[in-house]
């Protein structure tokens, strides 16, 4: 019973062809995939399809265990209904410079996915909330129509910006600066189109980040990506017109697996006139290695620099993170990490460290 | 491979160790002189400097702010005195008077309804910070620097000229119908008792863009406080919303009788660098498509 239920996991993540999954950007550089491989969204995060469910039961762990005569989950109810979520707890000591050390036990976030296929692989309706803490906050909500041939799809309504690396850590400067996370869906529309080794999204939204439109300007938020079994490269470009003036900001991201090691890189210039009263220019960059240490286990290094104003010196900021990720058997993730800060000596909040130890639990 | 291992690592090294030196830069990392910080006090501007520059705008900058919320210098007042909060539309963002029901306490303090708690992923505010942001509302979440009677603040004006700026609509935009109210904020606390005179006007150019043809539509206005201390200013259309054409709202800043702050300083409306002039406001309102 056992060897036919591993069997038909085994044989669910070789067949499935349609709605890849990723958890994060690395596991789609290690396998070779696209982010929609395994996530709902194609350009990654939220709802695990049935592919990157089977594949986080299978090649994910250190092992599998088994509960009690109970069925492989697949994240699927039926034939139209699915369901996922995630549960970030974390133990975090926080040490900021001339401030007394802190440490907290934390809820980071609950997390519920529903998706219902009304017509099987054309129209669904997909659902992203926040549970907890505090009280339910819905993070995407949209329709999707997707072509026959799979190659094209729209989806309106609520849904994180197309733009860059979708990582884990939305504090990641490539992600903070940006603005581009998982807190910051937008209301708007976007059509997609995936490919064998294409993938590109293209959004028109309020460019107010879910918050009330203000004014008529809108933002378009372009992501397009080449993917190889081993390499990827892609470029992002987002435009926000506001009345309090224009944010533009592009970049380019790249993959590559080298042996045991996937690597990940990114860069953004920024323009923007809305945060002072001259126009803005920055830079931000993070370079990420991920060493598959054995199988559930994982180091991540990653480096980064935020450059807040290209005409201001010396304000450049450094981030580095240090994390061990190990996933003991399905659906758990542990995770030790530090998070160093450096940035400039008069400001404490600039030179903190982070120590943390989460557990993520997900389905 | 080991080429390939070897890029990587001499790219991680030159991303390392890179950061600035801070020389000729306050503690916001902006040059000397261009923002002011000094001790928390309980100021907006100081709350301003050593709060929402440093920590909150991180996230809540520009046209990126989660949900709108722009705590940017400049931006930050008017985005949140008595303004309605978007995840808790029955709470104002901040209440002035009442901490407890403020929605930005809520948030520092972990105790919204919704959301978690700011600032976001980060250590927390440490007590004594919020406790300096609770007792600024509590003094009535004053826009000057030492009107909360004398408690904290710097003694010295920042602002040399006092100053409008169109909050909303903004200057020139070209918005949808119906426009309920035109949102004005000053750099310095207004003197309230000019709001009474004829100061403030708004006129409809009657059709044709234009506002020296004779066929302008003057179109009553009451003009309501935002903040306890008048900074922000509502001004609302007494009969009805605007309607599809463009509009001149001119508060006056020369003879016969100027808008002013308590100091009795005309307002640099014409934005030439010294006090008087004429703020003029021009946008269009177009129909809703």
């Amino acid at each position: 019973m056992l060897f036919r239920k591993i069997c038909a996991l085994v044989a669910l993540v070789l067949i499935s062809s349609i709605h890849v999954a990723q958890a994060e950007p690395y596991f789609a550089v290690r396998e070779g995939l696209k982010c929609a491989s395994c996530h709902f969204n194609p350009a990654g995060g939220g709802m695990r399809n049935a592919f990157g469910n089977a594949w986080a039961q299978t090649a994910l762990p250190a092992r599998r265990i088994e509960g009690t005569g109970t069925d492989a989950w697949t994240g699927m109810l039926n034939s139209f209904v699915a369901l996922g979520g995630n549960l970030r707890a974390n133990a975090t000591y926080t040490d900021v410079p001339n401030t007394k050390a802190s440490s907290e036990f934390e809820l980071q976030e609950m997390r519920a996915y529903l998706a219902v296929t009304a017509i099987p692989d054309r129209l669904a309706v997909y659902i992203d909330q926040r549970l907890a803490p505090g009280g339910s906050t819905n993070l995407e909500a949209f329709a999707r129509y997707t072509t026959k041939d799979q190659h094209w799809s729209m989806q309106a309504g609520q849904f994180y910006l197309p733009y860059g690396l979708r990582l884990e850590d939305d504090d990641a400067f490539i992600r903070q600066v940006t603005g581009i996370t998982f807190a910051t869906p937008d209301q708007g529309v976007q059509v997609g189109y995936e490919s064998a080794q294409w993938t590109a999204q293209l959004a028109v939204t309020n460019g107010t980040a879910s918050g009330p439109e203000t004014d008529e300007g809108k933002q378009a938020s372009v992501r397009a990506e080449h993917v190889q079994s081993i390499w990827r490269v892609g470029a992002g470009f987002n435009y926000n017109h506001t009345s309090e003036g224009n944010r533009q900001m592009q970049g380019v991201f790249a993959g590559v697996r080298t042996g045991p090691i996937a690597w990940l890189a990114e860069a953004d210039y920024l323009k923007d006139e809305t945060l002072g009263p001259t126009e803005r220019k920055q830079w931000v960059g993070l370079i990420e290695g991920n060493w598959l240490i054995s199988r559930g286990q994982n180091l991540k290094l990653t480096a980064e620099v935020f450059e807040p104003d290209t005409d201001v010196d010396e304000d450049e900021q450094n981030r580095f993170s240090l994390v061990w990720e190990y996933v003991p058997f399905q659906f758990l993730q542990l995770r030790v990490g530090a998070r160093l800060y450096d940035g400039i000596p008069q400001n404490d909040l600039q030179n903190r460290k982070i120590y943390f130890a989460q557990v993520n639990g997900f389905f | 491979m080991r080429k390939a291992k070897l890029l990587a690592t001499c790219m991680t090294c030159a991303l390392a160790g890179c950061a600035g030196d801070g020389k000729g830069l306050d503690e916001n990392g902006r040059p000397e002189g261009e923002s002011s910080g000094g001790t928390l006090q309980p100021t907006f501007q100081s709350i301003q400097a050593n709060v929402f520059t440093p920590v909150c705008t991180a996230c809540h900058a520009g046209a990126a702010a989660p949900l709108g919320l722009r705590l940017d210098e400049g931006a930050s007042y008017a985005l949140l005195v008595n303004a309605p909060s978007v995840e808790v539309p029955a709470l104002r963002r901040v209440q002035p008077g009442n901490p407890d029901a403020s929605y930005l306490i809520q948030k520092l303090e972990g105790t919204a309804a919704r959301g978690g708690r700011m600032p976001l992923n980060q250590p927390a505010l440490p007590a004594e910070t919020i406790a300096v942001i609770r007792q600024w509302i509590t003094n009535g979440a004053p826009n000057s620097p030492g009107a909360s009677g004398g408690v904290g603040g710097s003694s010295k004006s920042r602002f040399e000229l006092v100053t409008l700026t169109a909050i909303s609509p903004a200057r020139d935009e070209a918005v949808p119908a119906p426009v309920r109210d035109i949102v004005i904020a000053s750099n310095v606390e207004l003197d309230a008792s000019l709001l009474q005179s004829n100061l403030i006007q708004l006129r409809a150019s009657g059709g044709d863009g234009n506002f020296d043809s004779g066929n302008e539509v003057p179109v009553p206005v009451n003009v309501t406080v935002r903040s306890d201390l008048p900074s922000v200013l509502a001004i609302t259309p007494r009969l009805a919303p605007l309607e599809a054409d463009s509009y001149e709202l001119r508060i006056s800043g020369g003879d016969p009788v100027a808008m002013a702050d308590m100091q009795a300083r005309p307002i640099d409306g014409d934005d030439d660098g010294t006090p008087g002039g004429d703020f003029v406001l021009r946008f269009t309102v177009e129909m809703t498509r």
